[in-house]
């Protein structure tokens, strides 16, 4: 982490963890309390910064990334708060027009 | 372009339907004859696919979304145990007449618990493992909890609670059960669990190993197959470095390769399958073929593992996550992403057809296949 100098509060305790020894507390997250702590870049590029090795087409990996939490920037987190995300939208090939934007509901 | 996809689907489905058939040791047969099916897709259907005939033959409703879809069968293959409602609920459901038998909210008060793919179940069939991720809610903060084994009775029924707990390794993404009944966990390592007592060793090292003339591994651990070869499988892919120039990024040399473990013998196994030309997400031994392994994303790749060299490729109508074989290894089923499976001849890996599964996205989903006695 040399390299990385902290940006934010989230990334400053990232790096502490990983100094007190405990990045694998942060990395872990990944699965337990959402999508927001992934850090997967998405659609974007492929492993060989092309889009070549990405799915074709891209609507067949959007539901296979959205359930899992793997796009969380992308994506509404649909595992916890915006489970309806894609619910009368069964095909992303078909329906996609219908997956709309998000927005925190007041409490 | 979705219409015009599902019209060709359906045309190739017809086409398979009057299409040849795969010749035997005891004869000729149509591709898949016996070999039964159970995937799920969206909105909330189990399907019962008979390979042989290339048609649904039953579909059951889930009470919620197939969400990820990753399910494990009893041994006697009577009832299909399912991860879903967005990783919180398990569902059982008799395949022969849609009931459903058994059930479990994972979350319970402020413990908030998801389940990505870790679900498998007893030898004798009583017990159902599934791998937890809980994480309680307080007002102000969340606090990740301990992950672990969750053991269920079967017999249950709805509204099931864990009857023990095991403590577990972090990051495990699935579980498969192994002959002499030991768990085994594949997240960043492969560790095998003996369920009665929770001890734990390392099956098979992937992160924690160092290797010797290679970078270290990437492996996608999401999908649970590999029951038609009888193996825990999955694959990785490492930078190869030139002699005398290792570490040296801009020259090594990417390869895929696998790391399983023989369910039968507990015996774990490594190698590198070839050259790294294209992603894939998923990868299996044909059965009864060791010295074959295929696998698929976008491509449908067969690697000749004796000799570390990538046999053949074809190219697919779109990318397909899961691959799984017929119980006799000559015919190859490619699934998720979308509602169709696409079926292969795995000698000459020419398509056979499509089954179009009535509903949406199959997603995540992991199919099973088995015999039909």
């Amino acid at each position: 982490m040399k390299h990385l100098k902290p940006l934010n509060g989230k990334a400053a305790q990232t790096e502490a963890a990983a100094r007190a020894g405990k990045l694998e507390e942060v990395v872990a997250m990944q699965t337990v309390a959402g999508c927001t702590a992934t850090t997967d870049p998405g659609w974007e590029v492929d492993a060989f910064g092309g889009v070549g090795g990405l799915c074709q087409p891209m609507e067949a990996d959007l539901y296979g990334c959205a359930d899992p939490c793997w796009w969380p920037a992308q994506v509404p987190d649909v595992a916890n708060s915006y489970p309806d995300w894609t619910k009368g939208a069964d095909s992303a090939g078909r329906d996609w027009r219908k997956l709309g934007p998000t927005f925190p509901e007041e409490k | 372009m979705a219409r015009a996809l599902s019209r060709a689907l359906a045309l190739a489905a017809l086409g398979a339907l009057a299409a040849g058939c795969v010749a035997t040791g005891g004869g000729t047969r149509a591709p898949g004859a016996g070999d039964m099916m159970v995937v799920a897709n969206r909105p909330n259907n189990l399907h019962l696919v008979d390979l042989g005939a290339q048609r649904v033959e039953r579909s059951c409703a889930l009470p919620g979304p197939p969400t990820p879809g990753v399910l494990t069968l009893s041994p006697d293959n009577s009832v299909a145990y399912i991860i879903g409602g967005g990783m919180g609920e398990i569902w059982g459901v008799r395949l022969a007449d849609c009931a459903l038998v058994f059930s479990a909210t994972q979350t319970q008060g402020n413990e908030r618990v998801r389940t990505l793919g870790g679900i498998t179940v007893s030898t004798d069939g009583k017990q159902l493992f599934i791998y937890q991720a809980p994480v309680k809610l307080f007002v102000d903060h969340y606090e990740v909890q301990d992950t672990r084994i969750a053991v269920y009775d079967t017999s249950a029924g709805t509204h099931a609670l864990p009857a023990r707990t095991l403590p577990a390794p972090r990051q495990v993404t699935i579980m498969k059960t192994g002959a002499d009944g030991t768990l085994y966990l594949g997240g960043p390592d492969i560790v095998a669990m003996n369920p009665e007592t929770g001890a734990t060793r390392v099956a098979l090292e992937s992160r924690d190993r160092k290797s010797t003339g290679f970078g270290p591994r990437d492996v996608l651990t999401v999908w649970n197959i590999g029951e038609s070869s009888g193996e825990f499988v999955r694959m990785y892919s490492a930078l190869r470095w030139k002699p005398g120039a290792e570490g040296d990024l801009a020259q090594g040399e990417p390869v895929w390769g696998y790391e399983k473990v023989d369910l039968a013998s507990g015996k774990a196994s490594e190698a590198v399958l070839g050259p790294l030309e294209v992603t894939l997400f998923t990868g299996m031994t044909r059965p009864g073929r060791p010295d074959q392994f295929y696998a698929t994303l976008t491509q449908l790749q067969r690697f000749d593992v004796p000799n570390a060299r990538l046999d053949r490729s074809v190219d697919l109508e779109h990318s397909y996550y899961a691959i799984d074989f017929g119980t006799d290894g000559s015919t190859l089923y490619l699934t998720g992403t979308f509602n169709d499976i696409a079926i292969y001849d795995a000698d000459s890996m020419t398509k056979l057809g499509n089954i179009v599964l009535p509903g949406g996205d199959m997603a995540t989903g992991v199919p099973k296949i088995f015999r039909r006695r």
